[in-house]
């Protein structure tokens, strides 16, 4: 008897050591076979040597040879799969399983966002996806601040880039700060127009679908997700110290001191230049070598901390789940904060057998403090060579000695309680329902509802003795929105099979969304006790405000067809019509069509010998859709204020500045798109290729007006044309595969991307707009700028090439050690002796990258798990200002500079120019900020270790894992940072300009560490 | 549903608002806001002040326009904004006078508006024709899109604005200026101005027989009723700039700003991206700040230091400076020590110099907190008499880019701090200047009695109190139009009008080369016209290209 059948039992977990219920356990060749408890466990028996099949949605397939002894325990782990074909995936207004998808789109598990604990949701999927380019936004490192998306590229100069985020079915208007991200269970990224063409007129950027988290029927699960760490300062950046400083300066005073054409020192060591020009404060520093480093002073590490507690559960007709988050980060330094409370709960519920209803709503509550505080310019600008102190200790709240009363001490800020004060309070409420009724088989009634409630409030207070008031009056301002948003959607399906092969599925939509938002905005300043900061103006003076009021409606109706054949060959038509308030009367309902088809090769029974692939499908799409960024109102024209004074009696009088387009119209962006997606070696490789190209037309540009029609504004209007086109690849692998706990697995995710767009047309047959940046042909947003060649040596031969192109060699305005510029063309296309705005400069570069791509590595073994996450931008070109632009490196000597081995007459330097006294900055200082942008970044290394399972039995817990996670902590391969002393550079544009990627000399990058628990009961 | 897709803005007002009562007001009140962008801004000072015989450009100056360089072009900032200001606010006049017929004002009331904003309209076409030469005359409201322009003839131009201003004339408040509200156009500013159009006119290419004459009449007619207006020149030269006295009875017209700090502060009194502040406080402010024993303040000024004024004014134009007393009360040549830090004072060297005055210790502070730090004579000084003074001696020969005397007349201790704008009106036009317009008219037209006449009452009245003003008498043999330039920048220094005067009378090029080291070399005879700006030609995209001015 014993010897014919043996039981098998034991826990199936996730690779976290999750316990999954409803696993599919069966013994193969056989129809014996078992379900899992909702604690992983299952027991059944089997005949000796027989093989296990555990096969579970989402879940690579195990399979598992039993001995021959009775009452094994077979404790299993499955790992992820990153390409099933079970899988569903939402692809807005409903959902489809992963075969028969026939879009561009990535899936980013719930593991993927929980590897990576960060701020807010965008910073997660940043390297997770191809065609997906997430960047900190002008490089602000500031807690709070959200990164910026591009999805595909940019493709729009004016209208912005920004992709359209859904929440549970539903367009979200937040801040992506508003979403906690321990609540999302998904994220699906659409990026063809056949997957966006549902979205209509505000598909062209891509859309972004979050779901979040809902219950599940079972016994109830409790989860307590935590972690706290520390933030600190990646590197300070490179400034003077006080011998090298004061040396600059001595050179400064040298080259810029001139009575007519004399020097008016003898040399840099000249005493009556030191006497004249350095305080004894300054100059005891020199003698002693005291140096005040400022951005020591400055800089303490911030706090970081998260704490997520859920409670989910339900049975066959109720679930329901429950969960509060709170999550705080501190800056680098005093003043800057982000913290967030959440709250969401869900609720779904079956009435009979036709109808389900369902309620979710999320809550959050957001404090933003020093958005804005940027002291940096100040602190780098002050001068190592005196102290933020006075003699008797108390701090310096006055300009900073030696600094041309330009530099306010920047301590002041931070030192005096209350006097730099910027609050942002945000509360919103999102919630979400829906009624499902099952009217007849097939046939689905389907009602959405959404509303967004949210309140932000601003303010900010700086004393008189701040960075940024210098000793001038304290100032204030408090600004207030209150934005309301609802969604209602009616949505029918119709889902039928006929003759077995053909399956037929109907979507139609009609929908309208109403957005009103209101705000108030007030300033004042002279405010009477500082300890008011910025509550109440009535004590305070010179009182100005403004208010808001815009609403917008679009009004939609959509169709969608999803056909089959077999299973093989599928088709998906759309067409989705929008109505919009904010064209103009008679022009306001547009049309998106599109349409996709796919062919799953793999079900083909020629492939059915062809056991390397599970999976096989080849897929086309075209479609159009569009970019909804016109303003409310944009299309009436607009008077403008502006503000006069008889006396005392002050008047705002108005003027025509802007008139009014009736035939504005949506930006069009066409895409097609062809992909293949492939499973092989059982799944264990699987990923897709996509290959498009994107037409966008009628791209909103501003159209300057001659001034003699006396409309001072550029009116928008439909002109230009911009292309995208691109390859991306997205892979997994599991290169390892451990049976179980103690063994060690690895698992690869990789994408790698390559975008290429440029400006095809512009206004009336422009072809370069330099004020904009724009050039057909070229990437938006290129660096246009004047070529730099060097700098001049104090040598006949560049003295005498100076003389020639009209460069002065002599006196104080010599160009002798200044930066050298080339003399590329002139009128008649060939170089002609001048230096001229207009021929000689160039494009030297610009912000697109040559390829990007991420690569995730999950290592596990003997329940320790191992993820790195590194992604890469490479080949592009940022500008930074702190070294050219800012006032950080100006050449001056008023105040400190960057450390860079500037020109003396001797030294033959040839990257940066000489110190002149006599010059703001030095000339075409913008060249010295261009910079090869390439990177190899490692954004989060995290080390966890799941307790084992006797050790969580007697817990009573259903998995504890603890953790340590280091974010952001090494930039490889990055000439920026290696060759140049720059700090970190990862920086985007702004939505509307988003390839102008500039570094603002603001908060520097920095870097965290981690530890964390997990915990679910 | 559809309903939904109706908008109803309730915080922009759309352009039809402008066509009713109250938009009627509140674009009249935006056509006087626009002249704020010529008075007080620095636009407007950069191409009236600098690279002319009376200034050149300062440390901190534009180093393109201000000298006549090669980076003088058709897209210098500058001329851009001077010329968009203009149109933009000529527009407004426009709309309000054509909305005139259909708004409900009082007919008396909507008569005074209409003559205001066409008063305001011939000021600024007056800039345009000026600068430029033939320019764009739009007589009507724009407020439909176009991407078309032409140029009208310079004659067309003059004849329009002369017609605005005689209706303004006959329709404006005739009685004292101060029962206006301050800054509103009158009678006696819209004569002033005729004046000057038809002076103006007569120089040009455009110049009609009697313009001489006219402009004669009308300067006549103001100075004969200025009783009727509350107009006279004030007793003392020095109390005509002096702050707070913005208001008196020399002045015909001022151009208004306030020391309301919600609408003047750096960047608040335009709303919508105008720099409307009034910096003329700021722009001829020297580095005396550099100096030993001094630091910046709200009294003396931020040194942004535009323009310096040549040598010419100061040691030459001036001729008579112990009886002519407006040199001392224009320009400012001594500094007193502000610097509260003991060691920023300079010390006695070891050996003292020769001749140091009695109390001079070695190593001791020259001087201390309030004394005479900075000092310019005006006449030389000799080496070892520099070395032996306490305070800094700087005489003319030592006068450099950042550091020479200060021209005054628009120094304001009032601002909120020394990073602020004036609160001080500006000064667009006086008295003493009509009767300067109205010698050179008589100068034109031969009447040498009347010319001599006019010029001897600003002279008899620059000798106050100190100065003799029988030695600034002068008679008609004197008077040419040499002589007219230099008692205007006698009068009338760093005034706004320096450039505009030397083109109307064909002296810009030969009085720059002479008196303007630095601008000498590069001026040519296309300077006399401004470039029409890059931006213009540009946008001009439908029928025939915008032309551009001769050689530029």
């Amino acid at each position: 008897q014993d010897a014919k059948t043996i039981t098998a039992k034991g826990v199936i977990t996730s690779q976290a050591g999750e316990p999954l219920g409803g696993v599919n356990v069966t013994v193969k060749g056989s129809t014996k076979g078992v379900i899992t408890e909702t604690d992983g466990s299952y027991q059944l028996e089997a005949s000796p040597n027989a093989v296990l099949v555990i096969s579970y949605v989402g879940y690579l397939t195990r399979e598992i040879k039993l001995g021959n002894t009775s009452a094994v325990n077979v404790n299993i782990q499955l790992l992820p799969n990153k390409n099933e074909m079970n899988e569903v995936v939402v692809v807005g207004y409903g959902t489809r399983k992963k075969s028969d998808v026939t879009g561009a789109i990535v899936s980013i598990s719930e593991q993927s966002i929980k590897d990576i604990p960060a701020a807010n949701l965008t910073q997660a999927l940043q390297g997770q996806g191809a065609g997906i380019d997430i960047q900190k936004n002008g490089g602000n490192s500031k807690p709070g601040a959200t990164p910026s998306i591009l999805i595909r590229g940019s493709r729009s100069v004016r209208a912005g880039n920004d992709p359209l985020i859904v929440v549970d079915n539903i367009p979200f208007n937040g801040n992506i700060n508003d979403l906690n991200q321990d609540d999302v269970a998904s994220v699906e990224i659409l990026k063809d127009a056949s997957s966006t063409a549902i979205y209509g007129s505000r598909g062209a950027n891509g859309v972004i679908l979050v779901t979040t988290k809902r219950g599940k029927s079972g016994r109830p699960v409790i989860t307590y997700n935590s972690y706290v760490g520390q933030v600190r300062v990646l590197k300070e950046f490179p400034v003077m110290n006080t011998q090298e400083f004061a040396a600059f300066k001595k050179w400064a005073l040298y080259n810029g001191r001139f009575s007519g054409n004399n020097r008016t020192y003898s040399s840099p060591d000249d005493p009556l230049l030191i006497s004249q020009n350095f305080s004894a404060e300054e100059i005891e520093s020199m003698n002693t070598g005291r140096s005040t480093n400022w951005q020591k002073l400055m800089y303490k590490p911030g706090i970081i901390t998260n704490h997520q507690l859920g409670y989910t559960g339900g049975n066959e007709s109720t679930q329901y789940a429950l969960s509060g988050g709170y999550f705080k980060e501190t800056g680098i330094y005093y003043g800057q904060g982000f913290e967030r409370y959440s709250l969401k709960a869900s609720v779904d519920q079956q009435f009979g057998k036709r109808v389900k209803i369902g309620i979710s709503t999320l809550n959050t509550f957001t404090v933003t403090d020093g958005e804005g505080a940027n002291p940096m310019g100040q602190a780098l600008r002050a001068s190592p060579m005196v102290s933020p102190y006075n003699p008797d200790g108390t701090l310096l709240n006055d300009f900073v000695p030696g600094s041309a009363s330009q530099v306010w001490n920047p301590l002041a800020n931070f030192e005096v309680e209350g006097a730099s004060i910027q609050k942002r309070k945000r509360f919103g409420t999102f919630t979400t329902a829906f009624a499902d009724v099952n009217i007849i088989k097939g046939l689905k009634y389907r009602f959405n509802a959404g509303v967004e409630l949210r309140n932000d409030i601003y303010g900010d207070f700086f004393a008189s003795k701040t960075t940024n008031n210098l000793g001038g009056l304290s100032t204030s301002q408090n600004r207030t929105s209150f934005r309301t948003n609802y969604t209602l959607e009616n949505i029918i399906t119709y889902d039928k099979t006929i003759a077995k092969k053909h399956s037929v599925l109907f979507t139609g939509l009609f929908s309208l969304q109403e957005q009103v938002t209101q705000g108030n905005e007030f300033r004042n300043n002279t405010i009477l006790s500082d300890d008011l900061e910025y509550f109440n103006p009535t004590y305070g003076a010179n009182l100005v405000g403004e208010g808001s009021h815009e609403k917008w409606d679009i009004l939609s109706y959509m169709g969608r067809l999803n056909y089959s054949y077999n299973d093989r060959y599928l088709l998906t038509l759309t067409m989705r019509v929008d109505g919009s308030s904010r064209l103009a009367p008679g022009n306001q309902f547009k049309t998106f069509p599109s349409a996709a088809v796919a062919w799953n090769i793999w079900k083909e029974s020629f492939m059915d010998n062809v056991s390397a692939f599970s999976n096989l499908k080849l897929r086309a799409s075209y479609g159009r859709v569009g970019n909804t960024a016109i303003n409310a109102y944009q299309t009436l024209g607009s008077l403008s204020p502006v503000v006069y004074n008889f006396g005392d009696i002050t008047t705002t009088g108005l003027y025509l500045s802007n008139v009014s387009n009736p035939d504005l119209t949506w930006e069009y962006t066409s895409t097609v798109n062809v992909g293949l997606d492939f499973g092989m070696l059982k799944n264990r490789l699987s990923g897709s290729i996509e290959i498009y190209k994107q037409f966008t037309d009628n791209l909103l540009l501003p159209q300057n007006l001659p001034s003699t029609t006396g409309i001072p504004n550029a009116i928008v209007t439909n002109i230009g044309k911009t292309e995208n086109k691109g390859i991306e690849l997205q892979l997994s692998s599991v290169n390892f595969q451990g049976k179980g706990r103690k063994d060690f697995s690895w698992t690869t995710d990789l994408n790698v991307f390559i975008n290429r767009g440029k400006i095809t047309q512009l206004a009336n047959g422009v072809t370069k707009d330099v004020a904009n940046n724009w050039f057909v042909g070229h990437p938006i947003g290129v660096f246009y700028d004047w070529k730099k060649v060097g700098i001049w040596q104090a040598t006949a031969a560049d003295t005498a090439a100076a003389l020639a192109l009209g460069q002065t060699v002599n006196g104080v305005g010599s160009v002798i050690g200044n930066i050298r510029r080339a003399d590329i063309s002139g009128p008649e296309g060939k170089p002609d002796g001048k230096l001229t705005d207009t021929y000689d400069r160039m494009i030297l570069g610009s912000s697109q990258p040559k390829w990007e791509g991420g690569i995730t590595n999950r290592f596990s073994y003997r329940g320790f798990d191992l993820t790195v996450v590194a992604f890469a931008r490479w080949g592009h070109m940022i500008r930074s200002n702190l070294h050219g632009g800012g006032f950080a490196n100006t050449f001056q000597g008023t105040y400190n500079n960057i450390k860079t081995p500037y020109w003396t007459p001797t030294n033959g330097e040839n990257e940066y120019p000489k110190p002149n006294a006599n010059n703001t900055n030095t000339p075409n200082n913008s060249l010295l900020g261009f910079f090869d942008g390439s990177f190899v970044k490692i954004r989060t290394l995290s080390l966890g270790y799941n307790l084992p399972p006797s050790y969580i039995k007697r817990l009573r817990a259903r998995a504890v894992r603890i953790y340590t996670t280091v974010e952001d902590p090494f930039i490889l391969f990055s000439p920026f940072v290696n060759k140049y002393g720059g700090i970190d550079p990862e920086a985007a544009g702004s939505s509307t300009s988003p390839s102008n990627a500039t570094l603002n000399l603001d908060t520097p990058s920095n870097w965290s560490l981690i530890l964390g628990i997990n915990i679910s009961l | 549903c559809k309903k939904k897709l109706i908008e109803d803005p309730k915080s922009i007002l759309t352009p039809a608002f402008f066509s009713t009562t109250q938009g009627f007001q509140q674009g009249l009140d935006a056509a006087y806001a626009g002249t704020r962008l010529i008075w007080g801004n620095q636009d407007y000072f950069t191409i009236t002040v600098i690279g002319t015989d009376e200034f050149r450009r300062g440390i901190d100056g534009n180093s393109d326009i201000n000298v006549y360089s090669s980076g003088y072009t058709p897209s210098t900032g500058v001329i851009n904004a001077n010329w968009r200001n203009a149109y933009t606010f000529i527009n407004t006049c426009n709309g309000v006078i054509d909305n005139a017929a259909n708004v409900d004002v009082p007919a008396a009331k909507k008569k005074t508006m209409v003559a205001e904003a066409k008063f305001l309209r011939a000021n600024y076409y007056f800039l345009l024709v000026q600068f430029w030469g033939d320019v764009t005359l739009n007589k009507n409201f724009v407020s439909t899109p176009s991407t078309a322009a032409t140029r009208q003839p310079m004659a067309e131009v003059y004849d329009f604005i002369v017609q605005d201003l005689k209706d303004a004339i006959a329709d404006l408040p005739a009685g004292l200026i101060k029962d206006v509200l301050p800054g509103k156009a009158t009678r006696a500013a819209a004569k002033h101005l005729l004046a000057k159009v038809y002076l103006t006119r007569g120089g040009s290419s455009a110049a009609k027989a009697t313009d001489y004459a006219d402009a004669l009449v009308t300067a006549k007619d103001l100075i004969d009723t200025r009783a009727t207006h509350g107009l006279n020149l004030l007793q003392d030269f020095g109390k005509v700039f002096e702050e707070g006295n913005e208001a008196n009875s020399e002045v015909i017209w001022s151009v208004q700003h306030t020391s309301n700090l919600a609408f003047n502060g750096p960047n608040n009194s335009g709303v919508s991206n105008f720099s409307a502040d009034n910096v003329l406080n700021h722009m001829w402010v020297p580095q005396y700040e550099r100096q030993p024993a001094m630091i910046r303040s709200t009294l003396y000024g931020r040194p942004y230091i535009r323009c310096i004024p040549t040598r010419w004014t100061t040691d030459t134009v001036f001729t008579n400076k112990a009886n002519d007393t407006r040199y001392g009360k224009t320009f400012q040549t001594v500094w007193l020590a502000n610097n509260p830090d003991p060691a920023s004072y300079p010390k006695w060297p070891t050996p003292l110099p020769a001749g140091a005055p009695a109390g001079a210790v070695s190593g001791q502070p020259k001087f201390a907190f309030g004394d005479t730090a900075i000092f310019m004579p005006g006449v030389d000084r000799t080496n070892a008499q520099i070395a032996a003074s306490k305070p800094l001696v700087i005489p003319p020969r030592n006068y450099n880019s950042s550091l020479s005397p200060y021209m005054m007349k628009y120094n304001d201790t009032k601002r909120a701090n020394l990073n602020f704008p004036s609160i001080r009106p500006v000064i667009a036009y006086r008295l003493a200047e009509t009767y300067l317009i109205a010698a050179e008219a008589a100068f034109r037209t031969g009447n040498m009695g009347d010319a001599v006449t006019y010029i001897n009452t600003i002279r008899t009245r620059a000798a106050f109190p100190t100065g003799d003003p029988l030695t600034l008498q002068i008679t008609a043999a004197d008077i040419n139009i040499d002589f007219i330039l230099d008692e205007r920048t006698r009068e009338l220094c760093g005034e706004l009008t320096r450039w505009l005067d030397l083109v109307r009378t064909g002296k810009l090029l030969e009085r720059v080369k002479l008196h303007n080291s630095e601008a000498a070399p590069n001026i040519l005879s296309k300077h006399i016209l401004r470039p029409i700006p890059q931006a213009q030609i540009d946008a001009v995209v439908t029928g025939p290209k915008y032309p551009q001015n001769l050689d530029w």
